[in-house]
């Protein structure tokens, strides 16, 4: 995983604002999508960041990762 | 008091942000002309709205060349007058007053909107270039009926735009020989001169007359004709000027008797006593003119 | 003089709150359960709203929409977000004095009292949906006269502000007394923050207090005939601007002393966060008028006023963003987070605690934004009373604050009960579910009212026209705000589930220790005057009554103390008008005095 699971949780909200509204930004430049093609280009993006979060890790990202099991818990007794 | 480097690139940017802020609205009030609700107006009695000069009867008034003022009044659950019709190309103010609770004045998807507040009176201007219709909604709850709140705002095209109220004063029943008489009142509630002409249509005659109104002004003609010339029967009439109409059916009989009372029809009659001999032709009355 | 603020104030390592403070503990449970019951039926009343006037399913008459919304108001505005405040507030106190309350029987009666005026409220607001009681108070949460509810309703509302005056005499005894005993101490950061918001409620609640027993109550009673609409109007809006940093201020307190902590690092600037919370006791209360920016009977100059001091009063919002994140990203740098961005994925994105309130802090920059459109004089005339408003404040107290409060909960309840949260996972679940059913709601919202939809109606489906939506359709907002509708409810059935499940869960010795976060640069670094907290309530009085005195007399010298007579209503006795006469006299001198009295006091000031 590239990012954890909480994380890619977040992502995915957060991605849904991005998705209601870029439709209106494409209309300014002209380009007119259907709420089902909206909603179409909506699951291909949260795919797509599916896909890069379960993509197996490079190198230099593992370290940062070290405390995946541990989020949120230790630091701060949680 | 210690603060960090960016910390005070950050408050320097925020204040710069507040500043520029009321800066730009500064420019829209003083530089661009924006006004605000404020309090221009004095306040009034809402029990007194029936009364009072503006608001007795709501109404869109011509008050300068292309400058009108709309006297709105906002009560549970509506607005008068309803349509209010502006022309385009015109600058109208609204003065706009409730009777009962705090209601609002919006004209829906545009920055005129204000807050309707009894004993208090809005003073709004707006220009409106172009022709359109708006929706009018009271966006203050008032009630259990709300949402059932709405009124029209007509933005009509320049030329199609007048202020003109028509009104006939016809018989309805003579005897044949008799002279019928149609008083035309034209009243024009613009400043301008209302140049224009009146007709008549009844049976296949055909009168006209040249009129000219003056602005704020009351004019009346009368066109007379011969019954003689239309025979028995009914006759529907239509005067016209401009856009407006007004119609009615005159009935011509041999004699009249004199104890009935006159029935009234959609033309203004007055109330001279006639007599129905005939009556039963009224209703199918409208084929043999024009 | 000053002591290091290493120190956490606690009082003993690995000891949860209830050890610490049983009796408190009790207390603050008693608070967040009550706000917990009047957010769960606030809540049901919010999906019954969106879908209602949405027209996706009605099943109540449109009438009875305003009873629904007076109560989903009033619940959620008022009784949710000051219980739980109340309950936040003084686990603040004791935990960072480190000293119980002076005396518990006056921490339960003022919590008593605030449950007495809720219940007095609730009683004819609910009475609305019958006709078989004579009893109603659908005048929604901001009871603009003419508009006229049960005296019960307005009796109700008193003594629950007295309640909350009580709470904090509460705590400013304790500190008094923490205070007689350290003399040389500083203020503890979370007691200076309740001190100052307590402050800033008392001189706000004024306004509210006024408009209600001088006019409102003796009106419902028939004891006076009239009441000047735009006078209690603008007494309720110098309550009502207020009353929303009352719910923020323990939300910032939350993002001051526990994101940093959860986030595993420390306050990034202790002296920063008391020029915050000094601010806004200055500026709060002098800018309700900007809720009337288009109330015809208030110059425009005094407008100006009010939207000077709003805009101002970005400036505390914006350093609060400033320290909130930069306090995150020490905590995810002191976890191990690297690069520009790289750190923000070392943050403890799994923890509900955590997330529900950077996601609440997220939604609120956004509610910075439509509130920035809210404040200009100008551009307000395009979105006032629209629904874009609604879907301001549904991010500012329906997330910044809701959301923060629920997240902390999952912090708080282990403490005042001593059992293990029931289950993290749905509490994540919850507090993203929020967030998304936020965005579609609230921004369908936002774009509604652009239109020109309106708040507060049952059917914004009119006969005469139809509201035209640049991109997409009404009938997709609608969608929007309904889809958003359901999934809040959904997260709320999570958020129950967790508070339920906690409280029958078995009791935890593994529960981590009470306490809050440690700070970077210490109060050490806070210059002294910052704790003078007369200083600044005199300037905070000083502004209220330079932003008000010419406002209200001007007001009531148009339109009368009484008002115009206005009163659709059946009243009584003759000689109540002679009293009011003489009452109008005394009150109008006392407000030019004080009138003459700022006079003076400016004209002293300015050299």
């Amino acid at each position: 995983m590239r990012i954890s699971k909480g994380a890619l949780l977040v992502v995915l909200a957060f991605t849904v604002p991005l998705i209601v509204e870029l439709r209106t930004v494409l209309v300014w430049v002209n380009i007119d999508l259907s709420v089902l093609e909206s909603a179409a280009l909506g699951l291909v993006i949260v795919g797509l960041v599916v896909v890069w979060a379960f993509l197996p890790e490079r190198e230099d990202d593992r370290q940062e990762r070290d405390d995946d099991q541990t989020d949120g818990d230790v630091p701060n007794g949680n | 008091m210690n603060i960090h480097t960016y910390e005070k690139l950050w408050l320097v940017a925020a204040m710069v942000l507040i500043v520029g802020f009321i800066a730009t609205i500064t420019y829209g009030s003083v530089g661009l002309g924006i006004t605000m609700v404020g309090d221009q107006q004095p306040t009034i009695e809402p029990s007194e709205i029936s009364d009072d000069e503006r608001f007795g009867e709501p109404r869109v008034e011509h008050v300068g060349e292309n400058e009108y003022e709309a006297y709105v009044v906002a009560q549970t659950f509506a607005f008068s007058p309803d349509p209010i019709e502006v022309p385009a190309n015109s600058e109208v103010t609204f003065y706009v007053t409730a009777r009962d609770v705090i209601h609002s004045f919006s004209v829906a998807g545009t920055n005129i909107n204000t807050m309707v507040i009894p004993g208090e009176i809005a003073e709004m201007t707006v220009e409106f270039d172009e022709p359109g219709e708006y929706g009018i909604v009271c966006n203050e709850y008032c009630g259990s009926g709300h949402h059932d709140m709405e009124g029209m705002l007509h933005v009509v095209p320049e030329d199609e735009f007048d202020m003109t109220e028509l009104s006939v004063d016809a018989d309805d029943e003579l005897e044949l020989g008799d002279e019928a008489a149609f008083n035309v009142s034209v009243e024009n509630r613009m400043l301008d001169d209302l140049e224009t002409t009146a007709t008549l249509e009844i049976g296949d005659e055909m009168l006209e007359e040249e009129l000219t109104v003056a602005g704020g002004d009351l004019e009346e003609t009368t066109f007379t004709v011969d019954t003689t010339d239309l025979g028995e029967g009914e006759h529907d009439w239509t005067v016209a000027i401009d856009n407006y109409e007004e119609s009615g059916t005159l009935t011509v009989v041999e004699e009249l008797e004199t104890d009935d009372e006159n029935e009234d029809d959609d033309g203004d009659n007055g109330s001279d006593g006639d007599d129905d001999e005939n009556d039963d032709g009224e209703t199918d009355g409208g084929e043999d003119d024009e | 003089m000053a002591k290091p603020t290493e120190v956490r104030t606690m009082s003993e390592a690995g000891s949860t709150y209830i050890d610490a403070f049983p009796a408190e503990a009790k207390v603050v449970r008693a608070a967040f359960y009550s706000s917990f019951l009047a957010l769960a039926i606030g809540g049901l009343f919010g999906v019954v709203q969106t879908l209602h006037r949405t027209d996706v399913y009605r099943f109540m008459d449109s009438a009875d929409y305003y009873t629904v919304l007076t109560a989903h108001g009033v619940l959620l505005a008022i009784t949710f977000t000051i219980f739980f405040l109340v309950g936040v507030f003084t686990w603040a106190i004791t935990t960072s004095l480190d000293r119980g309350v002076e005396d518990i029987r006056f921490t339960w009666a003022w919590y008593g009292l605030m449950v007495l005026g809720t219940a007095l409220v609730a009683i004819p607001i609910f009475a609305g949906f019958t006709d078989s009681i004579d009893m109603s108070a659908s005048v929604l949460f901001t009871f603009y006269a003419p508009l006229q509810a049960h005296p019960l309703f307005y009796l109700g509302l008193v003594l629950f502000v007295v309640g909350t005056w009580l709470a904090g005499v509460d705590w400013f005894r304790s500190w008094l007394a923490w205070k007689a005993e350290n003399p040389d101490e500083r203020i503890p950061l979370p007691t200076f923050m309740v001190l100052t918001t307590t402050l800033m409620w008392y001189i706000a609640t004024l306004g509210v207090a006024i408009a209600i027993l001088a006019f409102l109550l003796p009106w419902s009673l028939g004891l006076i005939d009239s009441v000047n609409p735009l006078l209690t109007r603008t007494l309720f809006w110098f309550f009502g601007h207020p009353v929303v940093y009352f719910w923020l201020m323990p939300a910032y307190m939350m993002w001051y002393i526990m994101l940093p902590k959860v986030s595993g690092g420390k306050l990034f600037s202790d002296p920063l966060a008391r020029v915050v919370f000094v601010l806004f006791l200055i500026l709060s209360v002098p800018t309700g008028i900007h809720h009337q920016y288009l109330d015809p009977g208030i110059a425009e100059g005094f407008k100006f006023i009010a939207m000077t001091n709003t805009m101002f009063l970005l400036l505390p919002s914006l350093l609060t963003a400033f320290t909130v994140v930069a306090s995150m990203e020490h905590g995810a740098r002191q976890r191990g987070g690297e690069g520009y961005f790289g750190w923000l994925k070392a943050l403890p994105w799994r923890d509900p605690v955590f997330t529900g309130m950077a996601l609440a802090g997220l939604m609120f920059a956004a509610a910075g934004f439509s509130g920035m459109i809210n404040a200009g004089m100008n551009i307000n005339y395009l979105v006032h009373n629209t629904f874009w408003v609604v879907g301001h404040f549904h991010l500012t107290v329906g997330t910044a604050v809701a959301l923060t409060f629920m997240a902390v909960t999952y912090w708080f309840l282990p403490q005042v009960t001593g059992r293990a949260l029931w289950n993290r996972s749905v509490a994540l679940v919850q507090v993203v579910l929020w967030f998304v059913g936020m965005t579609f709601m609230s921004n369908a919202m936002h774009r509604a009212g652009l239109l020109g939809v309106p708040r507060r109606t049952a059917e914004p489906q009119y006969d005469g026209f139809e509201f035209e939506a640049a991109v997409g359709s009404v009938g997709e907002l609608n969608a929007q705000i309904a889809l958003g509708g359901i999934l809040l409810t959904l997260s709320l059935a999570l958020f129950f589930a967790n508070v339920v499940g906690t409280a029958f869960n078995g009791k935890s010795d593994s529960l981590p220790a009470n306490g809050y976060a440690e700070t970077l640069s210490g109060s050490e670094d806070a210059p002294l005057v910052l704790d003078n907290l007369k200083l600044w309530t005199a300037i905070a009085v000083v502004l209220v009554i330079f932003a008000y005195t010419f406002p209200i007399l001007s007001i009531v010298d148009r339109g009368g103390l009484f008002g115009p007579d206005v009163n659709p209503f059946p009243v009584s006795l003759d000689t109540l008008p002679v009293l009011g006469l003489v009452l109008e006299q005394y009150v109008t001198t006392a407000l030019a005095t004080a009138g003459e009295l700022t006079g003076s006091i400016v004209t002293e000031v300015t050299p």
